[in-house]
């Protein structure tokens, strides 16, 4: 038999690194990606609106933006986002049947399923952040010269950020092992997630949105729409964001257990 | 020799169905047919050995270590899946280079690799278009290029001929050959014995999970031969071409179909029958239309070993 003069095996990171490779560039040429782009032009093209029709009312627009933009992005755009891409880390490869493409090669198990799972987090963050960043500035175009205006844009795209990282981790666990998982994910992210928002006190403290919500820059409660916020009790930033990586880093590393150790079965 | 790939008293079950039972095999380099109709657990098979399952019972080894969860063991392996699966969103050069830096190769070596693969497979001016408007042919040829691009010692070819026409047929099997004088290990199923005659003579037949018997063709080959072929053709004049046959003593049986051009001939000497019929076709200038055998007598041979 001739000399083996192939690579070899990846170690985790080397793994981690070509699936996230890979899965940028296939991720990005997706129907699916396509629709969530055109999905993030809805709160641009409503920040338009909203500067056409509410000229002159500064406040007004911001308040639009704070009330109904952010609460769209909060408790609808991530959460959708993250429920397919989060599902699909191993639900496409299995309906789809590509899986053993990537299970023989020289790759470690974890670092396929981090490598996938980092490579759709990134595109669904471009995809929100690009989406924010057009949406944000639109409606507060009269505030360019005030530099407090950057850093409110950077909590809010650090928020979504962390709210991603750790939703595709929850909706990527359930994928791991369950088959109907955007199933559960529905009732998730669109019941428990939206109702428990609500609850006084501590309960609220077992949604994600809560501690996303939390790190957000707060304007006095009042106003029309304020009852879309009325009822939280935020937790301190130091303590969303340690829950938030906490909850992403348990969910991720149960998923990879499951994902080493189960076989994956075609349906026929 | 020693045995490449090696099981031992392997089994394996879907919940209360027997995917493998007691399967232990010496497998070494050379080109391995394994045989056997389509549920028989030739894809299971094929799975354990490329550590996409975990057995229930034995052990699966390839070049003396245990494969499930042994990635580092994938440098050295190609695997051609029976599913008829890609990213389709890719055209066929980026599937082929992705897969090929999964494997760890630079940007300028996969791209390489990659060129090469598919000149074999034949698929360099097809090469940027998207996988979902590939033909049936055309697939199953990225999926064997895919198989073999990072040069792997053991190659692992479930079914790759099926979807294939004849001539991609011919010419698959001249590839799998071409790699079998590389000194490489290849194991090739399919549920159609002259596919896996046309590439080795060393077979395993399988069946409802179980090894039926292995070797030589030629063994395997007297069994069949001691059942009846079924040959179906098709042309214009079906009474024309039984009658050259009619005093053939190899023939036991043939039959028409109601339109006058079918005929359903059955034969124990079936390779016999082959070069008369061709050299009946010449002389008498008859066009066949199709000329199938719907029965190759497998399962006629597996009934028979499963009651041995």
């Amino acid at each position: 038999m001739k000399p083996n003069t192939n690579p070899g095996p990846a170690t985790l990171w080397m793994s981690f690194r070509r699936v996230f490779s890979m899965f940028f560039f296939l991720g990005r040429k997706t129907g699916k990606s396509r629709v969530f782009l055109l999905l993030g032009l809805i709160p641009v093209a409503t920040a338009v609106m909203a500067r056409i029709f509410m000229t002159g009312r500064a406040e007004d627009v911001v308040a639009v933006f704070n009330e109904i933009l952010i609460v769209f992005y909060v408790t609808f755009d991530i959460v959708i986002l993250s429920l397919f891409y989060g599902t699909s880390i191993v639900a496409e490869e299995t309906e789809g049947r590509t899986l053993s493409y990537l299970t023989t090669r020289p790759l470690a198990k974890t670092g396929i399923f981090l490598g996938k799972y980092a490579a759709y987090v990134t595109l669904m963050f471009l995809m929100v952040s690009a989406s924010l960043f057009f949406s944000f500035f639109i409606m507060n175009g009269h505030r360019f010269r005030d530099p407090a205006l950057y850093l409110t844009f950077l909590r809010y795209a650090g928020a979504l950020g962390l709210g991603i990282i750790a939703y595709t981790a929850l909706f990527a666990f359930l994928g791991t092992f369950l088959k109907r998982a955007i199933l559960v994910g529905l009732l998730f992210g669109f019941g428990w997630e939206n109702v428990v928002q609500y609850f006084p006190g501590s309960t609220q403290r077992l949604s994600l949105v809560h501690y996303m919500k939390s790190l957000m820059p707060r304007r006095a409660a009042g106003g029309p729409l304020s009852i879309l916020l009325f009822r939280l009790e935020p937790s301190t930033p130091a303590v969303a964001v340690l829950m938030l990586i906490v909850i992403a880093a348990v969910f991720l590393a149960l998923a990879c257990w499951l994902f080493r150790t189960k076989e994956y079965l075609y349906e026929e | 020799m020693t045995a490449v790939i090696e099981t031992k008293s392997l089994s394996k079950w879907y919940g209360n169905v027997l995917g493998l039972s007691d399967v232990s095999l010496e497998i070494e380099s050379g080109i391995t047919g394994l045989l056997g109709p389509n549920g028989a657990g030739k894809s299971t098979f094929m799975k354990l050995v490329t550590g996409q399952m975990k057995p229930n019972i034995g052990r699966v080894t390839v070049a003396g270590q245990d494969v499930w969860n042994n990635f580092r063991l994938f440098s050295r392996i190609g695997f051609c899946p029976e599913q008829d699966a890609f990213y389709e969103d890719v055209t066929g050069w980026e599937f082929l280079t992705g897969l090929l830096r999964l494997a760890g190769y630079s940007g300028a070596e996969a791209a390489k690799r990659a060129a090469r693969a598919l000149e074999i497979v034949e698929l360099t001016q097809d090469k940027d278009r998207k996988i979902r408007s590939y033909s049936r042919g055309m697939r199953q040829r990225v999926k064997f290029a895919q198989a073999v691009a990072h040069d792997p010692d053991i190659i692992i070819l479930d079914e790759p001929l099926s979807g294939l026409d004849p001539l991609g047929k011919r010419r698959l099997i001249r590839l799998v050959k071409d790699f079998q004088s590389e000194g490489k290990t290849i194991i090739v199923s399919s549920h159609v014995l002259p596919e896996i005659e046309a590439m080795t003579s060393r077979i395993v037949m399988i069946h409802q999970g179980k090894i039926l018997a292995q070797g030589d063709i030629h063994s395997i080959r007297d069994l069949i031969e001691s059942y009846p072929h079924m040959i179906s053709l098709k042309c214009g004049d079906a009474r024309a071409v039984a009658a050259r046959f009619v005093h053939d003593a190899s023939i036991l049986k043939m039959s028409f179909g109601p339109d006058g051009r079918s005929l359903v001939v059955e034969t124990y000497k079936r390779d016999a029958f082959f070069s008369r019929l061709q050299a009946v076709v010449l002389e008498d200038g008859i066009e066949v239309e199709e000329l199938t055998s719907p029965d190759d007598n497998l399962q006629a041979v597996f009934d028979y070993l499963v009651v041995k």
